[in-house]
């Protein structure tokens, strides 16, 4: 039998509306076998915190696109330890800071406010999810066996989850139709 | 409910006060003494005055998109892309807090950029700066001034901006809302744009031209030219009916030259057309088209031919602006230098086409007829939902998915439709959603896409979609097989 799947939540903070990363991040980290929460884009620090608690989430990946993420992100682990998220997985990526800025330098920044890992926008994300296994395995001491999971991911790729915070949102690109191995998704809502 | 009906000015007034009210800089600001200051600008810092001289003289004017936070620091910007990058036309981009109403995020912005040397914000918070500040940038430049941005709910920012010397203004109730915002209602958005349109009829009434521009790229992904177009119509024909009369139409570059010809010629006839048929007459539209909009590559060398080659296609389809991007687009905003380098780069590619005359050749014409189909299923759609008046059909349509923009973060809208690239890079509809295209129209899209998948010898999947999200990015147009 198939071990549960580790939860995750991502979405884009502050008034940052770029939505087209973060469907793919979606569609990605789904089919590496977690269970993806995804509030969306505008999403607040409380709200990220708020579903994270409310899913059990073991990491959660903040992404920033429009160069407000220094201010954004300010007191976000903070927040998390003062909600009793003390061990939580903090991964942030994109295009953190406003202009072309060395990756080291941004690194910098976003490790002293608490983040576990900073990521520039070209990063290859078969790369990230290797090292979320890894830090889960750390952190928590297990991970869902990644393989099992991939395997699963095709079945297993209904939307089950309901997203916290996000009523209004339906879930996508459900691989409904089974006829030959032609997917024809449904749509590609992004919250 | 919402009307395609001109704001009475006793309403209009109304709104206002509580308008201005939303932020300190809002309290004293005069359209009297705006209109006044106007009078005073020289024709050649004009907007509209400028895109009607290249429209008659056959010019494609250069326009880079700059904000930063601190005011001296935003001029010193300008005036370099003014000498150094040769920019025929300037904007002030307003910075993502003042974009959402967040005047309070933005006054913390300020401050840390104060502190810590640089711009902290993505743009020029300009309500915060109230009229005067404003003005001091108008002062200081000697080309026209557009206010760029991507606010819902920008009936302030257009008060402060307009009064204090501005002479064009973007955006729109669909195209500043759906690619911008998560859960800004349609109906709301139209009725502040209406408001916006208001304020620039009223100055329009008083012998002040005021450039409109609708946001044509949408999310900049993947956007099928109908859709890119109907949007534009629409806002153009809402414009109109509050008093504007200087109507610019944009378009982002798809990637296809064939594709993006077409669709900047179907777009400025399908615009006079309806515009006509709604029984207008009296207005001066030019088109503008935007060097790509989506995923750059990160190698500047790269960045710069995606440049060149929007510059080339902007000249081609004979659009009276290009807006231009810069070499560090995927990775930042962009330095002055880089911004000009953007500018020089286009400068050069348009003067080298410029006096190349390009036919309109059968392939071109086959889109162009295409193009136009489409609109109008989508248009008359639109109408019909309405009862014959667009504001209500244009709720009605997001409602019902008839309107549908790919990628688009809002809750209001479907988000149904799929698009792809097919065998040749044109942006093709794999997915209808609800969208009302004939069938006629659906299987040439699906005949298209199947050469591609022949070719790739892979079955039309969702892969697809995310290999040509990514593939400019990756150095090329159509996202093959990896
Ligand atoms: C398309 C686009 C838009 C569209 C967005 C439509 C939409 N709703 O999504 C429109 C035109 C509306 C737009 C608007 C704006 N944009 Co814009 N936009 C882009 C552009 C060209 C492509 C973004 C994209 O979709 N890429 C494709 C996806 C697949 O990639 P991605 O978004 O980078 O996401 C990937 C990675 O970053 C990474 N990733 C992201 N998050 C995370 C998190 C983790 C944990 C990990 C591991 C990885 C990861 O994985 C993702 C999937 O591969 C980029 C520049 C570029 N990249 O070329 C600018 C860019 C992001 N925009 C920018 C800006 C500033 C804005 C505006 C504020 C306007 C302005 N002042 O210029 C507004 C936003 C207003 C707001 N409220 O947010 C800047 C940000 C500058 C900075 N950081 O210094 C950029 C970089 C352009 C630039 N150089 O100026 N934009």
């Amino acid at each position: 039998m198939e071990k549960e799947k580790d939860t995750i939540v991502i979405g884009v903070i502050g008034s940052d509306c770029h939505s087209v990363g973060n469907k793919i991040l979606e569609l990605f980290f789904t089919s590496e076998g977690f269970k993806v929460v995804n509030l969306g884009v505008m999403v607040s620090q409380q709200e990220f915190v708020d579903a994270a608690i409310e899913t059990n989430a073991k990491a959660i990946l903040v992404s920033s696109l429009y160069g407000h993420g220094e201010i954004d992100c300010q007191g976000f682990r903070d927040l998390c330890i003062e909600k009793g998220l003390d061990s939580i997985i903090l991964y942030v990526g994109g295009n953190l800071v406003v202009g072309k800025t060395p990756v080291s330098v941004v690194e910098e920044k976003f490790k002293k406010m608490g983040f576990d890992r900073v990521f520039p926008p070209d990063i290859d994300l078969k790369q990230v999810a290797e090292l979320l296994r890894q830090d889960i395995k750390e952190r928590f001491g297990s991970s869902s066996k990644e393989q099992e999971a991939k395997d699963q991911s095709e079945q297993d790729s209904q939307p089950d989850q309901k997203n916290p915070g996000d009523e209004g949102s339906q879930n996508n690109l459900t691989g409904q139709d089974n006829q030959n191995n032609m997917k024809e998704p449904e749509g590609f809502k992004v919250k | 409910m919402i009307k395609d009906e001109k704001i009475e000015l006793k309403e209009f007034y109304e709104i206002r006060k509580d308008v201005l009210q939303t932020w300190p800089t809002g309290r004293n600001v005069s359209i009297e003494e705006g209109i006044k200051f106007h009078r005073t600008i020289p024709e050649e810092r004009r907007f509209a005055l400028v895109m009607s001289k290249a429209r008659k003289k056959r010019l494609t004017l250069l326009q880079p998109r700059a904000g930063v936070a601190l005011i001296d620091d935003h001029i010193k910007l300008l005036r370099y892309l003014e000498t150094e990058g040769q920019a025929d036309l300037l904007p002030t981009t307003i910075d993502a807090y003042t974009r959402q109403n967040r005047y309070e995020e933005a006054e913390k912005g300020i401050e840390r950029s104060k502190q810590t040397g640089s711009s902290m914000l993505n743009g020029f918070p300009a309500v915060n700066y109230g009229v005067e500040g404003c003005r001091r940038v108008v002062e200081s430049l000697s080309k026209p001034l557009q206010i760029r941005h991507g606010t819902p709910d920008a009936r302030l920012l257009a008060e402060i901006t307009l009064a204090a010397g501005f002479t064009s203004f973007e955006g729109g109730g669909i195209s500043y809302n759906i690619p911008y915002a998560k859960r800004v209602p349609v109906e709301k958005s139209l009725g502040d744009w209406q408001y916006v349109d208001r304020l620039v009829g009223l100055y329009e009434e008083n012998g002040v031209k005021i450039n409109r521009e609708p946001f044509g790229p949408l999310t900049g992904t993947l956007v099928p030219p109908c859709i890119s177009i109907v949007s534009g119509i629409i806002e153009g024909l809402l414009a109109l009916r509050q008093g504007a009369k200087s109507i610019t139409l944009g378009y982002g570059q798809g990637g296809n030259i064939i594709q993006d010809v077409a669709a900047i010629a179907s777009l400025r006839e399908l615009a006079e057309d309806y515009f006509h048929r709604a029984g207008f007459d009296d207005f001066e539209l030019t088109t503008v088209f935007h060097q790509w909009m989506g995923g750059f590559p990160e190698d500047e060398a790269k960045a710069f031919s995606v440049i060149a080659f929007g510059a080339i296609v902007a000249r081609l389809s004979g659009a009276e602006k290009v807006i231009v991007k810069s070499p560090h687009e995927a990775m930042g905003i962009p330095t002055k230098e880089a911004n000009a380098q953007g500018l020089r780069t286009t400068r050069q590619a348009i003067n080298m086409v410029e006096d190349q005359v390009v036919l309109h050749p059968e392939d071109i014409r086959i889109e162009l007829e295409l193009i136009k189909k489409e609109v109008h299923c989508l248009i008359d759609k639109v109408y019909e939902l309405g009862k014959g008046d667009i504001a209500i059909g244009t709720v009605a349509a997001f409602e019902a998915g008839v309107l549908d923009i790919p990628f688009a973060p809002s809750i209001y809208n479907h988000g149904k439709i799929i698009p792809m690239r097919d065998n040749e890079g044109f942006i093709r509809i794999f997915n209808q959603g609800n969208l009302p295209l004939s069938d006629e129209i659906m299987a040439y899209h699906r005949e298209r896409l199947n050469e591609r998948a022949r070719a790739e010898g892979r079955p039309i999947s969702f892969e697809m979609v995310t290999d040509d999200i990514y593939a400019i990015s990756k150095g090329k147009l159509v996202g093959r097989p990896r």
